[in-house]
């Protein structure tokens, strides 16, 4: 099988001829792990890319940076991506605001304002503490929603052209490819903050009804017309959310029904009409409570499913069945102590939920840079040898 | 008596329920014009009222939007009684320096703490983010409190919160102070591997534990 066939039977809930092995790594967890002995000659990728921005040219060899994915043997689940823009237009423009000697504070692109670290032992994986949200109130929605313009002709590529596009994926399609959405809570925690958006919810729900109606609006409007054209090389929907925390979700079941529950179906509904069913929603934190309502606006699959936050992905395959298919779920913590009790993480999880396929093991979130190469290589060799059926 | 405890009541229930923060208000008023002193409609009335929710958040009922409305109810309520609580005497619950540790800026967590232990009693010190260990310590020392709370999401800081638990040590101050953690990286098994006393889950814990503590 080629890796995206693989990929394809498992989140279908077939079995592979070897079950796809998910991790993320981030670029300072590769540094580190070159500084300790990683070669760099093995990794260098070049590439024929189609990614984010809808720039490059489509047959022109790209010096991608680093490939884990062959060196280590895991895949790729973002071996492609559909290139529009789905963020503001116009952007923002970046600009350092202040400075001092501990911190610099930048206007993103969204028009957010972000405080960083000078000095921070991992600036990636620090996340900057956000400070400044360009909406406030109903006056600043009205005026940030026209950015949100899905008919601006700016979000497809300059190159845009449904039989090119077409016959590029037909040929040179390799890997798995993701549609990336962003979900109405993370849409609306990055404009208003966590806090105020959380609290909106009640200060002005009018205005969070008046939100979820564009979020529906401006996603399905944007992506119908590369969905409608791809929709047989699209494979999965990445969804991106981030609404709970340690303790449980950000919204109650309460709110989550009444807010999100009617967008979430018809974005979804709207996707099965293109024969696209897979849709993996990235959530980190405890999302228990929300499980039943996830399934019914339509989202098939989830990742991270934070160990620390009381996900528990054999629980969760045992009362939803192939309701979900499940990605992650490995603590980090115990996988990055190696030995034995890198060992028994594995095998607690892996075999039992290989058996049903729909489950891409890895880590419960991106490989953290605190995670040792020596380290990393002995949980990779062992967990390899879990997945061939 | 009757009508006194009625309204008290009701300003729990209209807090537990979540009713908008108008019929807060309005009862506080109410109760005020009833000639009810400022520090039983905040002890017996909006406090009882944030123990519904605390239960209710407890229960799987309540999540975040609902803990930042309450807290904004509160304070809306808080505005009101404000000039009859500068002449009547006012108990503190007791006092916490606060802050996420060096290297770490996020605090969303800790604010949330920061909001509902204000809002039972506790008279709180803010250090905010990226904190110096030498700061808790100082503070420590200027504000005599008994509670120390520290936060830190990445596990790439929690370290921090060793260091400080150090400089307590060398300064002779652990013995006087209780010390609380809180934030994503934090585990109840890391907060007893660097000799803190506790680790909240969340907020609602948090001040649950400080309330312990301090034997109210």
């Amino acid at each position: 099988m080629t890796p995206r066939e693989r990929i394809k039977a498992t989140i279908h809930f077939r079995k592979p001829d070897i079950l796809p092995w998910y991790e993320e790594i981030t670029p300072e967890t590769l540094i580190r792990w070159i500084k300790e002995g990683l070669p760099i000659e093995k990794l260098t990728l070049v590439e024929l890319l189609i990614y984010f921005d809808g720039l490059l040219l489509l047959n022109d060899p790209t010096v991608k940076g680093f490939d884990p994915y062959s060196y280590f043997g895991f895949d790729n689940l973002w071996g492609c991506a559909i290139p529009i823009d789905m963020g503001p237009i116009p952007r923002f423009k970046r600009r350092v605001i202040s400075e001092n000697d501990r911190y610099t504070e930048l206007l993103t692109d969204t028009g957010t304002v972000a405080r960083r670290l000078k000095k921070a032992a991992y600036l990636w994986y620090n996340m900057p503490m956000w400070v400044g949200f360009p909406v406030k109130d109903r006056e600043s929605w009205e005026d940030y929603k026209k950015r949100l313009n899905p008919n601006d002709p700016r979000r497809y590529p300059k190159d845009w052209d449904k039989d090119v596009y077409l016959e590029f994926y037909e040929n040179y399609q390799g890997s798995n490819t993701i549609f990336a959405v962003t979900g109405f809570y993370g849409f609306g925690a990055q404009l208003m903050g966590i806090p105020t958006f959380n609290l909106m919810f009640y200060k002005d729900p009018e205005l969070i009804h008046d939100m979820a109606e564009h979020w529906e609006f401006f996603t399905k409007e944007t992506i119908r017309e590369a969905i409608e054209t791809l929709k047989d090389r699209i494979d999965m929907i990445f969804w991106w959310e981030d609404m709970a925390y340690k303790h449980g979700p950000c919204i109650s079941p309460k709110l989550y029904r009444e807010f999100f529950l009617p967008h979430y179906t018809r974005v979804t509904d709207f996707l099965k009409k293109n024969k696209i069913d897979r849709v993996m929603m990235d959530s980190d934190g405890n999302i228990n409570p929300l499980l039943d309502l996830i399934i019914e606006a339509g989202i098939t699959g989830l990742w991270p499913l934070e160990v620390n936050s009381s996900m528990d992905a054999v629980a969760i395959r045992k009362k939803y069945g192939e309701k979900l298919f499940l990605a992650g779920n490995l603590d980090k913590g115990e996988l990055a102590k190696g030995g034995e009790a890198m060992r028994k993480e594995v095998d607690s999880k892996v075999p039992i939920l290989k058996e049903t396929s729909g489950y891409l093991p890895g880590m419960d979130h991106i490989v953290p840079a605190e995670f040792t190469l020596k380290k990393f290589k002995e949980y990779s060799e062992y967990i390899k040898k879990h997945l061939p059926y | 008596m009757s009508i006194e405890i009625d309204i008290l009541k009701s300003i729990a229930t209209a807090m537990g329920k979540l009713k908008d923060s108008g019929r807060i208000k309005e009862l506080v008023g109410k109760a005020v014009s009833q000639g009810i002193p400022a520090v039983k409609i905040v002890e017996s009335g909006l406090r009882r009222g944030l123990d519904l929710v605390g239960q209710k958040y407890e229960a799987g009922e309540y999540f975040l939007s609902e803990l930042l409305f309450a807290g904004l109810m509160m304070n809306d309520a808080l505005e009101i009684l404000k000039p009859y609580l500068k002449l009547e005497k006012t108990e503190k619950k007791g006092t916490i320096v606060l802050g996420t540790v060096r290297g770490d800026i996020h605090d969303i967590g800790k604010n949330v703490f920061k909001m509902l232990a204000q809002a039972a009693g506790f008279d709180v010190h803010d250090l905010e983010v990226d904190v110096e260990p030498d700061a808790f310590v100082n503070k420590l020392k200027e504000t005599s409190a008994e509670i120390l709370g520290m936060s830190a999401l990445l596990t790439t800081t929690r370290g921090e919160m060793k260091i400080v638990m150090d400089k307590l040590n060398e300064t002779g101050m652990r013995d006087n102070v209780r010390v609380l953690l809180g934030g994503n990286a934090v585990t109840k098994r890391f907060a007893e591997e660097i000799g803190a006393d506790a680790a909240a889950l969340d907020a609602v814990e948090g001040v649950k534990i400080c309330r312990e503590w301090m034997g109210k």
